[in-house]
Formats: structure tokens, C-alpha cells, sequence
């Protein structure tokens, strides 16, 4: 299921002349670490998002294909109008995707450095053994 | 001194004491370190790992992973779906919260003697002594010159501008340095959480941690709670461990939190019929204002500003907040090119917040996987004072010099101008059109007089039961329209004090 929330990642926050995108930075091995990870009602909440991205772009732009199937142009109309959805729970299910999305983006050292910030030192992951 | 974290498969881990506490947070470490001192053997039960400042993340992914319970993936059910915030780690949620110390308003304990009968003295004397003896030992002060930043100063400004009071908050943080990281902890340590202090005392006068411990049940013999039983879990790999019981001689004391404190309870064949009800929370949103200068969140203390003058009316407590571009990110309505546009603005953007006062009651039950269900909707009367909120938080940023506020309300423009404020004013009252986010929760094991309303007594015990003790924000029964850990530790220390008397006296 990476592919269908990388897809929608992607579209949500693409790369533009200023600040590189998720695509540009690392999504994936990103998304590995995020769904080994996390626990699995986090994990499904960002899945289910993937797939009402993929599924609906007939009611955000008309049309009755899956958002793979979308123009560049189309697809960013579709991400724009999803995330704001008059339907609470169809915009609703873009916050966790979103919320994945500034993990990736605002801790990465190109973005960081873009946002005149220093680079995070890693996250230790550890704790007090006994 | 010993602490525990955690056992694989093999053979169940048996312990005792005269106390056995569940949870580390606010009330938990503060009524162990008070049977501590007075000289119980305690051992405390923690569903979290124990980390230290060096152990922190610096991003907000690793804060989430490594501090939030369960990736925050608690959440109101009810018209709107709004995030409920809390720590599980050693410590509890005074780890990721911003250490803002505020004292017991008088017209709480009014509030408590009128609805719930519990007497104005000499609860409310106690929990003032009690304070003082907090700030004292948490070195409670205001953040520094240096470690003010815009993000603070600006709101300052603004409130001064349009007359009303507000402060630098007195916090729980000796020399803060100003890195605006409280909500991942504070790798500088110079933030008071009970991690750094309170646990390790316990642990220094002879009492024990258990942590990667989450509690399944309390168990009982009769009317009578003789100790508590579970099985650790691994806090990375999350495979389950080896099963532990403490068994407690005088009492179990139930201090996991407003949402795990009911749910634990339930799963423990305790019945009352305010077991779950009335539990309540200080919703939040925010409204980012942004300048023509940098601000920068990620320079000042966390949350070093607050007003209390729109306690009453509207029924809001304002105060700044930083959060780290990732938040940030996530939190600016938009999506597609147009998002990524928005995030230009990062570095001129100042973040303010309130906290409503809410009336609203929901319930808490425990769910699937010991997980607390919280069906929760804010009233229209509550909606009206949240709403106030943005506006006057709004209206502060343009008095600061903000050329523009976000207000992030569905259906409204997400750029408004000072002459657009009515809108923000005139937006519909359904939740489903905010971000609410809930971090100071209350109720589900209210105190009180009357069993028919509330679980435990005015001194934290649980109604007909004896040995069994509730010492978190679950007992308070009411919103304070203040932050609540000050009261909750000074609550806890009360209830400890009291098991303590109970103890020499010979009362079980
Ligand atoms: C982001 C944020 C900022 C905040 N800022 C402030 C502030 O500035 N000032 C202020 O006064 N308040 C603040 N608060 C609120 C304050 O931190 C809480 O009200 C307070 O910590 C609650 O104390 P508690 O003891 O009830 O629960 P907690 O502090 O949450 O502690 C409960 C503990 O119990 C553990 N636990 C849960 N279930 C089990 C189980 N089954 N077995 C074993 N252990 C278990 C949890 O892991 C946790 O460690 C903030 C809260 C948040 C989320
Ligand atoms: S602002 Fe930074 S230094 Fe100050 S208490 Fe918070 S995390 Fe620590």
C-alpha cells in the first residue's frame, strides 16, 4: 500500500521552484520507516486516506478515473479540492496523509536549511533499560 | 533502587508494596514521591519507557513515536473528529507539554462545594500549600530576556495595544534556553517534567519503576484492591512480554490520565454509574497571524505568553505556541501546489492559541485493545466561546502588526484581512468546520460526595471500595479555564498525605 499513499503524498505537497517535495526527499524508504513503525490504527488512518485520494477525483474534478489516471494539471485541482472538501469526512481523511506529508517535508535537512534552520540531529530512539 | 523496564516471554515478575501507583504523569509521580517521603514503599507502574533528555527526538515524527501515546491516535468521536493529546512515557504528559504553571482559581473550589459538596476548606488551604511547595521545588519562574523570541513578545504587544492583561507565564523550567521544543521534550533538561524529578526521588528513597509496563487490571478480592496485573510491552517492536503483579498492602492508586484512568477501571470489574461521565477538556485551535518580519517559532520559549482576562467572558484562556515546521506544515489548510505555496510564509508566521472553558460533557469507555473511547461534542454555547477565542486572538495579531491572520475555519478564506474579521466573527458554530485539538481533559473518575454522581470521595477514593485510589485529572469534576497540572499535583499530594495518616492511624 506504500505506492497508493507515496501517490497521494506526492500530489499533496509537490515540489515547486522554492522548497523540494516528499518526492525529491526520500518518501519512500520515509513511508517503509513510517509503516513499520507505527501502530496499526495510525497506519490504517493514513492508508484509508491514500485510497479516498485515489478514488474520488469525480467529485473534486468531474472525473470518473482514479487520480493515477489524472493530468499533472488535474491531479494538483484534485489535491487542492480534497484537502478542503465540503464533505467532513472526505477532507478529514487528508489530515493524517497531510500531517505525513510535513514529517517528511519539514525535517529534512534540504528543507531545513531552505527554512534557514539547522539540520535535526537524529532521533535517538532510546530509552532506560533497567 | 530499582527500575524494571520490561521483561521478554519467561516467567511472570512478582512484586510488593505498601503502594503500588499506576501511572507517572502529574498526579502519579507527585503521590508517590509524597508516600515516599513519608516513608511507604511505593513501586510505580508505567505503560511507557523511561526516557531521558538525551533520549528525546528532535523531530516531531520522532515525538510521536517515541512520546505520544499511541501515535496520538486518540481522538473525539462525536459531530467533529478532534485529536486528544497525551504522553505515554515515564513522566506521562508533563514530558511533552509546555510546563505552564497557574494556581487553583478560588471560584473552582466554590464550584466544587456548590455541585459536588465538597468543602471549600480545607481543600482549597491544602492545594495553596501544596503550590508553593511545587514552585519551589520545580523552580517555577518566567522564561528569560534571551529565551522570549517574537513568538512571545509580539502577543505581548498586541494585548497592551488593545488594553487588556496578559503575561510572560510562569512555567515549570529552570533557565529555559528558548529552543520552542517543549512538545518533544526538552533535550536541554531544563524542563521540570516528573521524569527528571519526582520519579527518580522515588526511586532514590527506595521505591521501584516499572516501566514498558501498561496495566490490564486492577485486581480485587472483595471490595478491596489488593494490587494490579499486565503483561510488558516492548516499546519499539511492541511484542508483549513477560507478565507482571504488584501487590499492593494498603492501596492501589489509579493515576493513568483522564482517558486511561475510567477505562482501566471498567476493564476491572468496578462499577459505578459516573464511571466514564462527565469527562470534559479545554478545547483548542489555533490562528496563525503573519508579519512582514521573521517571526521564527523555532526561537522562545514554547509557550511563554498567556491572558487570563477572557476567562470569565468569553470563557477562554489565550497563550502563544510554537511548533516545528512539520506541524506547521500539516496544520495550514490547502493542498497541491497551492499548500506547498503556503508554506513560504513559514518564517513570518506567529502562533497563537486558546484554550476554551468548555460546559460540554462527554463519556469515556474503554474500546478494542484497552484503547479509551471519548465520544465528546462541544454545544453550540461552547462553539460561540471558541470561536470568540479566534477573534480575539485575531484581533491581537493585527494589533501586533500582522498584516493578515489564518484562520483555518472551513469555508472561510484562508487569508483574512483587518477588515474582514466579521467573517471570523459571523462563521457557522458546526465543530466540523474547526480544528480542535483537546489537551487539558478532566472527569471520568469525578470526585465528589455523592456516589450517584462521582467515583471517589473528596480524598480520591473510589466509592465503596476500599485500597483503591484514583489521583489524576479524571477526579477533578469541573473545567478549571486554567492549565490543570498544578492542580492535579497539588491534588495528588493531598491524597497522599492522606494515605499516609490513614497509614499511622491504622485505617486502611
Ligand atoms: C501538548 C500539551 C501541552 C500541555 N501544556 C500544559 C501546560 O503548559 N501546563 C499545564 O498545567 N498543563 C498542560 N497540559 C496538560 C497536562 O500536561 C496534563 O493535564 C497532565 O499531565 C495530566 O496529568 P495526569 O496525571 O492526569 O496524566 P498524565 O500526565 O498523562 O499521566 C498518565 C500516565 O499514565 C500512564 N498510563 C496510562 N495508562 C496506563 C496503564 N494502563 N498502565 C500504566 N500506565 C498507564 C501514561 O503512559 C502516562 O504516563 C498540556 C497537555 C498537552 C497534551
Ligand atoms: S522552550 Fe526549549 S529550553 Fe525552554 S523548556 Fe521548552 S524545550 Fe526546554
Amino acid at each position: 500500500m506504500i505506492w497508493l499513499v507515496r501517490h497521494a503524498i506526492c500530489a499533496l505537497l509537490p515540489s515547486s521552484d522554492h522548497f523540494p517535495g516528499p518526492a525529491e526527499l526520500g518518501i519512500d524508504a520515509f513511508l517503509v520507516q513510517l509503516r513499520r513503525e507505527s501502530n496499526g490504527l495510525f497506519w490504517f488512518g493514513v492508508v484509508a486516506g491514500g485510497v479516498v485520494f485515489a478514488v474520488s477525483p469525480l467529485i473534486t474534478v468531474g472525473l470518473p478515473v482514479p487520480s493515477f489516471f489524472l493530468s499533472a494539471a488535474a491531479l494538483d485541482r484534485h489535491a487542492s479540492r480534497i484537502a478542503s472538501h465540503r464533505f467532513y469526512l472526505v477532507r478529514q481523511s487528508m489530515v493524517l496523509l497531510k500531517m505525513v506529508a510535513g514529517f517528511c517535508w519539514g525535517a529534512h535537512p534540504r528543507v531545513r536549511e531552505k527554512l534557514a534552520l539547522a539540520p535535526y540531529p537524529p532521533d535517538p530512539g532510546t530509552w532506560r533499560a533497567s | 533502587m530499582t527500575h524494571l523496564a520490561g521483561q521478554p516471554r519467561g516467567p511472570e515478575v512478582v512484586l510488593d508494596a505498601d503502594y503500588v501507583v499506576v501511572g507517572s504523569g502529574a498526579g502519579g509521580a507527585n503521590i508517590a514521591v509524597t508516600l515516599a517521603r513519608g516513608g511507604a514503599s511505593v513501586v510505580i507502574v508505567e505503560a511507557g519507557p523511561w526516557r531521558d533528555p538525551h533520549d528525546y527526538p528532535s523531530s516531531a515524527y520522532g515525538g510521536m513515536r517515541d512520546l505520544f501515546d499511541e501515535w496520538g491516535s486518540t481522538f473525539t468521536r462525536g459531530r467533529a473528529i478532534w485529536p486528544i493529546v497525551q504522553a505515554r512515557v515515564v513522566g506521562g504528559t508533563t514530558v511533552i507539554n509546555s510546563a505552564i504553571c497557574v494556581r487553583t482559581p478560588g471560584d473552582v473550589f466554590a464550584r466544587w462545594e456548590r455541585e459536588r459538596g465538597i468543602p471549600i476548606q480545607p481543600m482549597a488551604d491544602a492545594v495553596a500549600r501544596h503550590q508553593d511547595a511545587l514552585e519551589a521545588e520545580l523552580c517555577v519562574e518566567v522564561a528569560p530576556p534571551g529565551a522570549v523570541g517574537r513568538n512571545n513578545a509580539l502577543p505581548l504587544q498586541g494585548a497592551s495595544i488593545l488594553g487588556y492583561e496578559s503575561a510572560l507565564c510562569r512555567r515549570y523550567v529552570k533557565a529555559c534556553v528558548g529552543s520552542g521544543q517543549c512538545l518533544s521534550g526538552c533535550v536541554a533538561a531544563r524542563k521540570q517534567s516528573m521524569n527528571v524529578n519526582f520519579v527518580p526521588e522515588v526511586l532514590r528513597r527506595g521505591g521501584t519503576v516499572v516501566s514498558n509496563a501498561p496495566v490490564k487490571r486492577v485486581l480485587t478480592e472483595g471490595t478491596r484492591a489488593t494490587g494490579v496485573t499486565g503483561w510488558f510491552k516492548h516499546p519499539e517492536s511492541r511484542k508483549w512480554g513477560a507478565k507482571f503483579t504488584v501487590r499492593a498492602r494498603r492501596a492501589v492508586v489509579v493515576a493513568a490520565s483522564a482517558t486511561h484512568s475510567p477505562a482501566l477501571l471498567q476493564r476491572s470489574g468496578i462499577r459505578s454509574p459516573a464511571l466514564g461521565a462527565d469527562f470534559r477538556a479545554h478545547p483548542g485551535t489555533a490562528v496563525f497571524g503573519c508579519y512582514d518580519d521573521v517571526v521564527d517559532l523555532n526561537t522562545g520559549a514554547t509557550q511563554g505568553w498567556a491572558s487570563m482576562a477572557f476567562r470569565d467572558d468569553p470563557g477562554v484562556k489565550l497563550e502563544s505556541l510554537a511548533i516545528p515546521a512539520e506541524l506547521v506544515a500539516g496544520r495550514l489548510s490547502g493542498g497541491g501546489a497551492q499548500w506547498m505555496e503556503r508554506l513560504r510564509d513559514y518564517r513570518h508566521l506567529a502562533l497563537w492559541v486558546h484554550a476554551t472553558r468548555a460546559e460540554s460533557t462527554g463519556t469515556v469507555t474503554n474500546g478494542w485493545g484497552d484503547r479509551p473511547v471519548v465520544r465528546y461534542t462541544l454545544d453550540t454555547a461552547d462553539m460561540a466561546r471558541f470561536r470568540a477565542g479566534m477573534v480575539l486572538i485575531a484581533r491581537t495579531h493585527f494589533a501586533a502588526g500582522a498584516k493578515a491572520v489564518l484562520p483555518g475555519i472551513h469555508g472561510l478564506p484562508y487569508r483574512l484581512g483587518p477588515d474582514e474579521l466579521c467573517r471570523m466573527e459571523n462563521a457557522p458554530l458546526d465543530p466540523r468546520l474547526y480544528v480542535g485539538i483537546l489537551s487539558h481533559l478532566f472527569g471520568g473518575c469525578t470526585m465528589g460526595t455523592n456516589p450517584a454522581n462521582s467515583v471517589c470521595d473528596p480524598w480520591g477514593r473510589v466509592h465503596g471500595w476500599s485500597g483503591l485510589v484514583v489521583a489524576d485529572a479524571s477526579t477533578i469534576p469541573s473545567n478549571l479555564g486554567v492549565n490543570p497540572q498544578h492542580t492535579i499535583m497539588a491534588l495528588a499530594r493531598i491524597w497522599g498525605e492522606r494515605l499516609l495518616d490513614a497509614r499511622s492511624s491504622g485505617i486502611a
